[in-house]
């Protein structure tokens, strides 16, 4: 009975009853989630935000990259066109007459593509994605997107490119 | 004049313990959807899908405000005891 009545040592060191601080620190972090609730809408405004203050720009004008015999057929080549910002590309030589042209960048965690001409396909190295070398569409593997595409123009043994035209977003 | 906390402060400890669980669990779950909202939103925003990006934003906001709302029905802590126990 008398050691029941003695309070321990340690309770006058660590003068805080268990249950005022259980409950104080569910209040906190109910305010805190409350607060982290606040910081993701705000992340979702800044996302509009940004998207209505720098709007992706289009391609403007056609852009001269090689001569049509500098890439023979099954052949591919990365180029860039300096504006804004550089994207890498690839120009993609399918057949004769057949050319297309990918940003380089994958749509999955923007590692760099290459044409493989032995598969038929696009390939993305890092994780096993394959794109379709015509349509940019994913074929297999982890990329969430197609690749963007940009309309390729031989004109005179010259190859151009300019951005894709709106109405017809891949080119079959 | 009576408002609900009045009555929440009296009543049972043990529904005081249940409001807190529920509006946390609560909080989660609508953390959780803000978190799905800001995931879809970034994705989209990549493919230059702004109307992905509006309406998670306005979802997100509606939510913030609920999660807000729901803090004022946090139980009022305890009282401090007359401190300190020699
Ligand atoms: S980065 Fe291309 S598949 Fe992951």
């Amino acid at each position: 009975m008398a050691e029941k009545d003695k309070d321990p040592t340690w309770k006058s060191d660590f003068p805080i009853d268990q249950e005022e601080a259980t409950h104080v620190s569910r209040r906190e972090f109910a305010k805190f989630l409350g607060l982290f609730s606040g910081a993701l809408a705000l992340g979702n405004g800044a996302i509009v935000l940004k998207s209505l203050a720098f709007p992706d720009k289009e391609l403007e004008g056609e852009h001269f990259i090689c001569e049509e015999n500098e890439v023979p057929v099954g052949g591919m080549k990365q180029f860039e066109i300096h504006g804004t910002k550089d994207i890498p590309y690839i120009l993609i030589h399918l057949e004769e007459g057949e050319w297309r042209a990918f940003e380089q960048k994958c749509t999955h965690l923007a590692c760099a593509v290459r044409y493989r001409h032995d598969l038929g396909q696009i390939e993305c190295p890092c994780h096993q994605g394959f794109f379709d070398p015509r349509t940019g569409v994913v074929i297999q593997g982890p990329p969430p997107r197609p690749l963007p595409q940009l309309e390729v123009a031989v004109k005179e043994g010259k190859v151009y490119v300019k951005s894709m035209s709106k109405d017809k977003p891949y080119n079959v | 004049m009576s408002y609900f906390r009045s009555s929440q402060n009296e009543a049972h400890p043990n529904k005081t313990n249940t409001v807190m669980t529920g509006i946390i669990l609560m909080l989660i779950l609508l953390v959780s959807i803000q978190i799905w909202f800001l995931y879809s939103a970034l994705n989209n925003a990549l493919d230059d899908n702004f109307g992905i990006a509006l309406a998670t934003f306005g979802g997100s906001l509606a939510l913030a405000l609920v999660s807000f709302w729901l803090l004022r029905y946090l139980p009022d802590p305890r009282p401090a005891k007359s401190k300190p126990r020699k």
